[in-house]
């Protein structure tokens, strides 16, 4: 028997507009996902853990990496002035986390002036003890070898410099060049990337 | 080719709309991000506390409590300023006189980075610019010899010093001041 004919257009009106919604929501989610999750969007070169996206803060940037630096690193600067490399994974591969410890280890880049940040996975600094944040050009101590190292984790670790990163949640660290050398701007991969060990288990 | 049926048509025509629908958001979404980002940056509680719409203001040393724009550095000293050309030039002055780095940049509304000067750019002179439109300078002011005339992309967009500072406390004498000489407000 046929079905009124009322029902059957209420009825295809009810999925033409639960389709569009999904049209919709697969245009946001596949946006928000290429923005912040694909892993070609905040790669454009790699060394060891870090990875630096040279278009980010370019008038000369699509509008997928415009909108992913907004999203990611608003406001950076263009390679010529600051250079951003970022690192989400230790040297083994493994996802950053802030309740693991972490050697980081590395000679200073050929910048003017350099620095390395911990951030939670909010892009936010993490409430560290005492306003440790970052470790720069300004407050590293380097050994005889030349190299600088520091610590992440929820606990000191006994002889190097520590950036506290409390709690259990996603760690990222981001090394900035400022004004680096136009060799390392030319060649970004041949800058010699610090090392991320994790030490021990983490808490 | 065998004609498709009534219901195959409808259903084709059904997948080419929502793809294409999904597409257009995808795209749309893509584009208006930054500019939606930059807009609440520009207009948002931050910008209003700060009262920075065409006048320098100097937000607090950055801290975890920062949270205003992600991946805040913490060895940089922000000055900040929304600049409007709509209604004519805006300029800006900055003499910090330091040795250590220091740069502004300026931010179109799209938040393309269209502009930046630092200490070894500047050699050492103040910085002095007359900000304008893409009309340019249509009520014919007359620039003052010595400054830079920059065209903003569009007509509000954010500027953003930043004055480097390894340690914070041991410099803060020299640093608060030294950033504090930023000027921006309408000619």
């Amino acid at each position: 028997m046929n079905k009124p004919l009322y029902q059957s257009r209420s009825r295809r009106i009810a999925i033409g507009i639960a389709l569009y919604l999904s049209a919709v929501a697969v245009g946001l989610g596949s946006a928000w996902w290429v923005l912040t999750k694909a892993p070609w969007m905040n790669a454009t070169v790699q060394t060891g853990a870090w990875k630096a996206n040279l278009r980010a803060g370019s008038p000369d940037a699509d509008m997928y990496t415009r909108a992913s630096v907004a999203l990611n690193a608003l406001l950076a600067l263009d390679r010529d002035e600051t250079m951003y490399f970022v690192a989400t994974h230790d040297d083994t591969g493994k996802s950053l986390r802030s309740s693991c410890t972490y050697r980081v280890e590395g000679i200073p880049p050929k910048a003017r002036w350099w620095s390395i940040t911990a951030y939670a996975d909010d892009k936010f600094l993490f409430d560290a003890p005492g306003g440790h944040y970052s470790l720069n050009g300004s407050t590293a101590t380097l050994d005889k070898n030349g190299r600088f190292a520091f610590t992440t984790g929820g606990k000191e670790q006994p002889g190097t410099h520590w950036l506290p990163t409390p709690g259990d949640r996603g760690l990222f660290l981001t090394l900035r060049l400022y004004n680096p050398e136009k060799e390392l701007q030319a060649a970004p991969t041949t800058m010699a990337p610090p090392t991320i060990t994790p030490t021990g288990a983490c808490a | 080719m065998m004609p498709m049926s009534t219901r195959k048509r409808l259903w084709f025509y059904r997948v080419l709309t929502l793809t294409a629908t999904a597409a257009i958001v995808h795209l749309v979404t893509v584009w208006a991000a930054p500019r939606l980002i930059m807009r609440v940056l520009m207009d948002g509680p931050m910008a209003h506390a700060l009262n920075m719409q065409n006048q320098a203001a100097f937000p607090s040393p950055v801290n975890a409590a920062s949270r205003s724009v992600v991946m805040p550095s913490p060895d940089m000293l922000y000055s900040v300023c929304v600049y409007d050309v709509s209604a004519g030039p805006v300029q800006i002055k900055a003499n910090p006189g330091l040795q250590t780095y220091w740069s502004v940049a300026l931010y179109s509304a799209n938040s393309d980075n269209f502009f930046v000067l630092n200490d070894r750019k500047a050699a050492g002179k103040p910085v002095d610019l007359w900000l304008v439109s893409e009309r340019g300078n249509p009520d014919g002011r007359v620039v003052p010899e010595g400054v830079q005339v920059v065209v903003s992309p569009s007509t509000k967009g954010f500027l953003l010093m930043r004055v480097l500072t390894g340690n914070y406390e041991a410099e803060k004498s020299v640093l608060e001041p030294a950033r504090r000489t930023l000027v921006c407000n309408k000619v």
